[in-house]
Parts: C-alpha cells; structure tokens; sequence
C-alpha cells in the first residue's frame, strides 16, 4: 500500500512535469485541425512536425483529445463508479447537528450517515477505503450551529475544508407535516461564475469536487442542486422545479432542502488523516490586500 | 400704585437675575417683563410731557405694538436727555443746582440707567461675546440680531403669523435700515434714531466698527460659503465705501467716542469696552485664550482613547462601548442573505433551466474494453492447403511449439506485433538491471505463435550496486583497437617492446611470482545501462 503510493505519487510528479510540452502539442494539433478544417494552409513553424502531427491527429480519440491537467487527476476515473458517500460528524454532535446531517443524508444521492461514537478519524477512513467509499464528508458544529464542512474524496483524493455560514435547516423552516418528503432523484448541477483559471485554478478545482459527490443525472430530472459563487462565499440551494401553466418558458420553483453558504478555507492534497500532506491552498485571510483577491472567480 | 410699584420693581429685579439664555426661548418670563416694562413705563411718564399713554398697555398687544408705544415716549424723552446732558457738559455747576430734584431724577433716573443699564449690560455682554467669537462680521451680525431678538422675546412670546423662526420683521426692517445707513452715510442712520434709547449710539457705533471690520475681514470670510449673501453685499459695499464709513465725520467721532467713555463709566463695566479693540487686538486675545486652553490640555493626563495600548483596567467601565472603534477590516464580510439575493439566485436558476445548461458530470468515454470483433472475411476461394496439411500444422503447434510453420496471415497484425516489441524492449529495460537486448532477426521468419510464458528469459529483476563494474573496470583505453594482422612493423615492435618494459617493471616488485591462474577469475561482464527518465 504504502509502495503503491509513492509509485503513484511518482507518476503524478512526472505527469506534471509533462504537462507543459503536452499543452505546446495539444496547441500545435489544435491549430493543425483548424487548418485544415478551414482550408487555410498550414502555419509556417508546424511545417516540420505537421505529418506527424497529423497521424497522432487522426489517431485520437475522445479521451486523448483533450490534454489532461494534473489538477483533477483524482478524478480522472470517477466518472466510471457511482459516487458513494458517508456522512459523519465531530465528537458528541447536538441535536441540530443529527438533524442537519439527517438532511445532507437526503440531499446527496447515495450518501450514508455514520453515528461518530468515539472513532478516530484515521480509523473511519480506512473503513471507509476498503469498502469502497469514493467520499467521506464530516460536519462540525459550534453551540448547535453546523459551522464546518470536509469533504474527502477517498482514493487519496484531495480534501476540501469549507466554513458554513448562514445554514437554515429543514427543519427551522416548517413542522414536519408541512415539510413532507424530500425528491431524492439524481439532481441537475448548477455551478456559477467559478471561473478562476489563470494561475491559481481554485475556481475549476473546487467545482470539480462539489461536481463528483453527485451522480450522473437523467436528463428529466427535476430536482436542482445550485452552487453559486460570489465573491468566494459559495451559496447552496436545493429546489425542485415544475413547469408552470404560463408556457414553456414559465417555471415554478420550489426551495426544498437545507439552504448554507460555504467558504473554502483549504484543499489538501491527501485525504482527511494525512495531516502532513501538502497543502495546495489556504486561505490568507489578514493579507493586506485579501479584500482584492477573489480566489474563486468573480 | 404702590402695590403695582412693587410689584413691577419686583419684576425688575427678576429680570436682572434671570440667566440672558432664558430670555431667548419662550417662557414665563414674558410676563415678568411685561410687568417690568409697564412699571418703567409709568416711572418715565412724568419726565415726558408729551407722552400720549397714561401706561404701557400690555394686554392682548404683541411685541411690536408694545415696542412702538415704548418708543412714542422715549424719541421725546431721549432727544431733551440729550440736550440736558450737553447742558451739562457746558457748565457743570449748574449739577449741583439741581439738587432735589437731581437726586430725585437720579433715583428714577438711576432706575432708568439701572433699566439701560441693564440693557446696556446685556448689550455689551452680547456684544463682548460677539467680540470674543472668532468668526467675522456675519457672526456679529447675528448677535446683534440675536441681540434684538432676545429684547423682543423679552417683551412677547413669539409673533406667529407672518414670523417664525427664519423671519422677523424686526430683523427685516434693521436690515434695511443698515443697507439704507451704509449707502446714504451712517449719519442717516443717526438722524432716524431708533428707539434703542442712548443704547443706539453704541450699536451705531458697532455697527461702523463692524462695517470697517467688515471691509477687513471679507477676504476671510470669501471661504465661508454660507455667508456668501454678506459677502456680496460687502462686495458692494466697497465699491460705495467713502472717508465717512470708515472714520466717520471727524467731529462726531470725537463726540461720541466722549459719549461712549462717559456711558462705559456710568455703566460702571469692567469690560473695557470690547468693541473698541482694534481687529489685532481681538485677534491676539482669541490666540491668548487658544494657548492657554492647548497648554491647559497639555498638562492635564490624556483621554484613555489616546493613550496607546489600553487594557480594560487603565480605561473606565464600559468606555470601550461609547467609542467608535474603527479598523480596517481585510476579509470581506459574509454576505447578508436578503430577499433580493435569493430572488436573483433563482431567476439565475430558472434561466438555466430554460436553457438547459446544466453543469452535470459528464459520464467519460469508456475505453473499449473488448477489442471490435474482426469481421473476418470468408474467402470464397478454395483453399490451397489440403485438409491433410492444415491437420499436420495443427498438430506440429501443438506437440512441438519451436518448429511449428509461421501462421500470421494479415500484413497488420504483423505491423502491430512489431510495435508491440519496441514496447516491450522499453519496458524491460526500465525494470531490469541485466539487460540484454533481444535481437530482433528480420530475415528469418520463424515465428511461433506460442505463450509469451514459454519465451520469456528469466532475468534477475534486482541486483545489488555492489557487484556492478565501472565502464573503466571493465575497458580501459580509446576505442582505437588494432588488430594483430593490422599492424605495421613498427606498431608490432613498440608493442613489444611496451610489453618487455612492463614484465621487468613487475618483475623488480615481485621477483617470485605464482603462476596465476586467470580462469579462477571472475569478470562480471554486462553491459552497463544508464536509465534517463
């Protein structure tokens, strides 16, 4: 286990190291198919590679087409499985931190909720590994209010630490009769404005690991899953939509679910237990010019 | 009488007592000084022949009625005063003469100096106080206004109707009257003779001090946007500004400046006459009290709020709520979920939804896990092998793997198991540490197509570094190497001769040596790989 590790980190390493004369290539090809798609003849410093180029061109197929990046190398084969989760919280939870986990229960499809006890962490995800988990998520709280959220993707996948704020739950809302039951279909996603691409690509990475707790939904489904950035504070919503009687272009929404914000704080490279893994980024927050930046995209 | 006498003397001193600021509001005190000025109405009377009223009516009258009674009695009284008092100046003897009738006068007299003088008092408070104030001419203006509102508010409650706070007709008509005064010469003024009493001559002379001090100070109050009507109208001024304005008519000057010092003296003030400091001096005495006060806060311990690091015991309780503690905050707050927030969040999601653009996971291309079956093509022709022949091949596979005849048919196939070796030489050299290279022998087209298994060489997957040569230990010297055949005459005698050098060299170390025996020795021999990654 231990030997496989290093090995993969080894390649991961090495793939990095690739990447940058990957991206030269891919950009060549690129502009080789644009040429002769459009008929315009080839330009001029590709003339030397360009026969070559183009056999790897018409070799292709989808998966090589696209040049993969390091970054979300975890997830290169998580679309093959199912996401399958599990749902824990810190120590001695409260009552509303039962009940809000209760409810993520409900709102991630395939998730399942685990009574802490007195586990140790390392313990829980090594159980977690071997039953072939792809995510663990732990909810924190502080006097009765959910106030921290981990999402660790399990292979050795990187762990996310986000902040909850604003969380109104299901329950706050309504009486039980009048909540009644929650649509567990596959839901749709909604990711907005997490652009960030240029050096940093937290905007892209993070969408990456809400994108992969959720399943492949069916085009008809009607339930809608909204993460929205705005200035770093991710909103989250839940809501069910129904077409309403004005036309097609009329739609009513129904809020369900609970409703938080989220604010990333730091994304490890190793899962939950490695505490020594690297850090691939922290949040920096008394910089003096941190009210400029926005690491998640407008 | 004496009862109203009392009464209105009581009056009398209840205004003298009273604080100035009570008189500027509305209050009781209106009927203290009505009552006050009935009684000093009556008091006068008998000095005034021609006083058309018995006594000051009060009741149900306003301010301006009251004031106009006032003044019907006093423009008389005031101008025979005068006369009196230069009569006096003429010839003080004739003071004495008087006697009884002085003292008698004097009593009165000195209730009405004690009245003018109180209104002398309060005007010259005032007046103190405008000198004091640090701003300029409008300031002054204003507590002169304020000034007369105060004596108006004294007498009436406030005039509702055409007057209320931002309008007096009082202050309209001295307006008008100083405009008209600084246009025609302050002599016009004069000669109207408002119904301040001597009092008049004072504000006269404020005002002509004001105005040079006007014309002084306009360039500094040019800054102050809210006096920007004064300053234009002090602009005008200039323009018109004549001798007189400024130094008055030389003799009249004279006069009153007498008049002022006997009316000081007689007011018995200590103020020194505050209106008669030149601009400078006024100045000087505003930067006086400034230091003193700075060098007052000096001395005295600092404010908690300026005193560096302050724990909460060095501070009093609770003061940390009172101040407005202000820093600047780097992280942006979280945001305030309002209705509009959610609102614009779900017309985002409806748009999306109408479009259809949703950010799902996309399920990847799976590679193909089993190979396209070939579509084998049927050859119609007939076979060329007989059946017998395709049994022996069959069978000669089977018992016997080295010998069996090639079966690759497909130019592809053969194409691919090409590239498939090149791999495969890749990847053993990368895992092996003894490498040997197989020899890939094209012209001999004997291939079995038997189990990889079979034809794998076992090689030593991990060796220890210990055992591995140097290239040096293994060749040593250029790549030049001759062959015996190859050499000359000469090359074949310098290599004997090099070698007839090295056996004597050896021979002097070791003259006994043992016949060694080299096949005991073992070389390792391999070639040695270098691994670029």
């Amino acid at each position: 286990m231990l030997r496989r590790n290093v090995r993969l980190r080894k390649e991961y390493l090495y793939r990095k190291n690739l990447e940058g004369n990957e991206r030269e290539i891919y950009e060549k090809k690129r502009k080789i198919r644009e040429a002769l798609q459009e008929g315009k003849p080839i330009p001029t410093e590709l003339r030397n590679e360009e026969a070559k180029l183009r056999q790897e061109i018409d070799l292709e197929d989808q998966n090589t087409a696209v040049p993969r990046s390091h970054i979300d190398d975890e997830y290169a084969n998580a679309t093959e499985k199912e996401p399958k989760i599990l749902l824990t919280t810190s120590r001695d939870p409260s009552a509303p931190l039962t009940r809000f986990v209760k409810e993520l229960n409900i709102v991630f499809p395939n998730a399942s909720k685990l009574n802490r006890g007195s586990q140790v962490i390392s313990e829980i995800i090594e159980t977690a590994r071997s039953h072939d988990f792809t995510d663990v998520i732990f909810v924190s709280e502080n006097r009765g209010k959910p106030d921290g959220l981990i999402i660790s993707h399990l292979p050795f996948g990187p762990t996310a630490y986000f902040q909850l704020l604003n969380v109104v739950t299901r329950h706050e809302i309504q009486t039980k009769k009048e909540m009644g039951k929650m649509s567990e279909q596959y839901p749709h996603l909604i990711f907005e404005r997490f652009t960030t691409q240029a050096c940093i690509f937290m905007g892209k990475r993070v969408m990456n690991i809400l994108k992969h707790i959720f399943p492949v939904p069916k085009l008809d489904a009607k339930r809608i899953v909204t993460f929205s950035n705005e200035s770093d504070y991710i909103s989250f919503r839940n809501h069910v939509y129904d077409k309403g009687e004005g036309g097609p272009k009329s739609i009513e929404l129904k809020e369900i679910g609970p409703r938080f914000e989220l604010r990333l704080y730091q994304v490890k490279l190793g899962t939950l237990e490695q505490d020594e893994a690297e850090v691939e980024w922290v949040l920096r927050p008394y910089m003096n010019t941190a009210k400029k930046r926005k690491f998640l995209g407008e | 009488m004496a009862a109203v006498k009392d009464s209105g003397f009581e009056a009398l001193e209840k205004l003298k007592s009273t604080e100035p600021p009570v008189f500027l509001a509305p209050s009781s005190i209106s009927e203290v000084a009505r009552a006050a000025s009935q009684y000093l109405f009556t008091k006068l009377k008998p000095h005034n022949p021609k006083s058309p009223f018995d006594e000051l009516l009060v009741d149900g009258f306003d301010a301006e009625q009251i004031w106009q009674q006032i003044d019907m009695q006093s423009q008389p009284l005031l101008s025979s005063l005068r006369h009196e008092v230069k009569r006096f100046a003429k010839s003080p003897k004739e003071i004495r003469k008087i006697g009884d009738l002085a003292v008698e006068a004097s009593h009165e007299g000195d209730v009405d100096e004690m009245d003018m003088d109180d209104d002398n008092d309060v005007e010259d408070d005032d007046d103190e106080l405008e000198a004091d104030e640090s701003e300029g001419e409008e300031e002054e203006e204003d507590g002169e206004e304020e000034e007369e509102d105060e004596e108006e508010e004294e007498e009436e409650e406030e005039n509702e109707g055409i007057e209320d706070k931002f309008f007096k007709i009082k202050d309209l008509e001295d307006f008008l009257e100083e405009g008209e005064a600084q246009e025609y010469g302050t002599d016009y003024k004069n000669k109207k003779g408002l119904s301040k009493g001597k009092n008049q001559n004072l504000s006269d002379d404020d005002y002509d001090e004001e105005d040079e001090e006007d014309e002084d100070e306009d360039e500094e109050d040019e800054e102050f946007g809210a006096f920007a009507g004064d300053d234009n109208e002090d602009a005008d001024n200039l323009g018109k500004a004549r001798y007189e304005d400024f130094f008055g008519g030389k003799k009249k000057e004279t006069k009153r400046t007498m008049k002022d010092v006997i009316e000081d003296e007689e007011a018995g003030d200590g103020n020194q006459a505050t209106e008669k400091l030149s601009t400078h001096e006024k100045e000087l005495l505003k930067l006086q009290s400034k230091i003193e006060q700075m060098e007052k806060a000096n001395l005295d311990p600092k404010h908690w709020t300026m005193q560096g690091e302050v724990t909460a015991t060095k501070r009093p309780k609770n003061s940390a709520l009172e101040v407005d503690l202000d820093f600047e905050h780097n992280a942006r707050p979280p945001p305030v979920i309002t209705e509009e927030v959610t609102a614009s969040l779900e017309d985002m999601i409806k748009s999306r939804i109408i479009e259809a653009r949703f950010d799902d996971v996309q399920r990847a291309p799976s590679l193909p896990t089993k190979s396209k079956r070939e579509a084998k093509e049927l050859d119609d022709s007939k076979s060329k092998k007989g059946l017998a022949e395709v049994y022996e091949e069959e069978y000669v596979q089977k018992s016997n793997p080295a010998f069996a005849p090639a079966t690759f048919s497909d130019e592809l196939k053969k194409e691919a198991s090409m590239l498939f070796k090149k791999l495969c030489l890749k990847l053993d050299a990368l895992s092996h540490f003894h490498f040997t290279p197989k020899p890939v022998i094209e012209e001999m087209s004997i291939q079995t197509n038997v189990p990889a298994i079979a034809m794998e060489e076992v090689a030593p997957v991990a060796v220890s570094d210990a055992a591995m040569l140097a290239p040096e230990e293994i060749f040593a010297g250029t790549g030049k190497i001759k062959d015996e055949s190859e050499l000359t005459q000469e090359e074949r005698k310098r290599r004997r001769a090099k070698k007839k050098r090295k056996f004597k060299a050896e021979s002097a170390n070791h003259p006994v040596k043992k016949a060694r025996d080299t096949n005991t020795e073992i070389h390792n021999t391999g070639t040695f790989f270098t691994l670029d990654i």
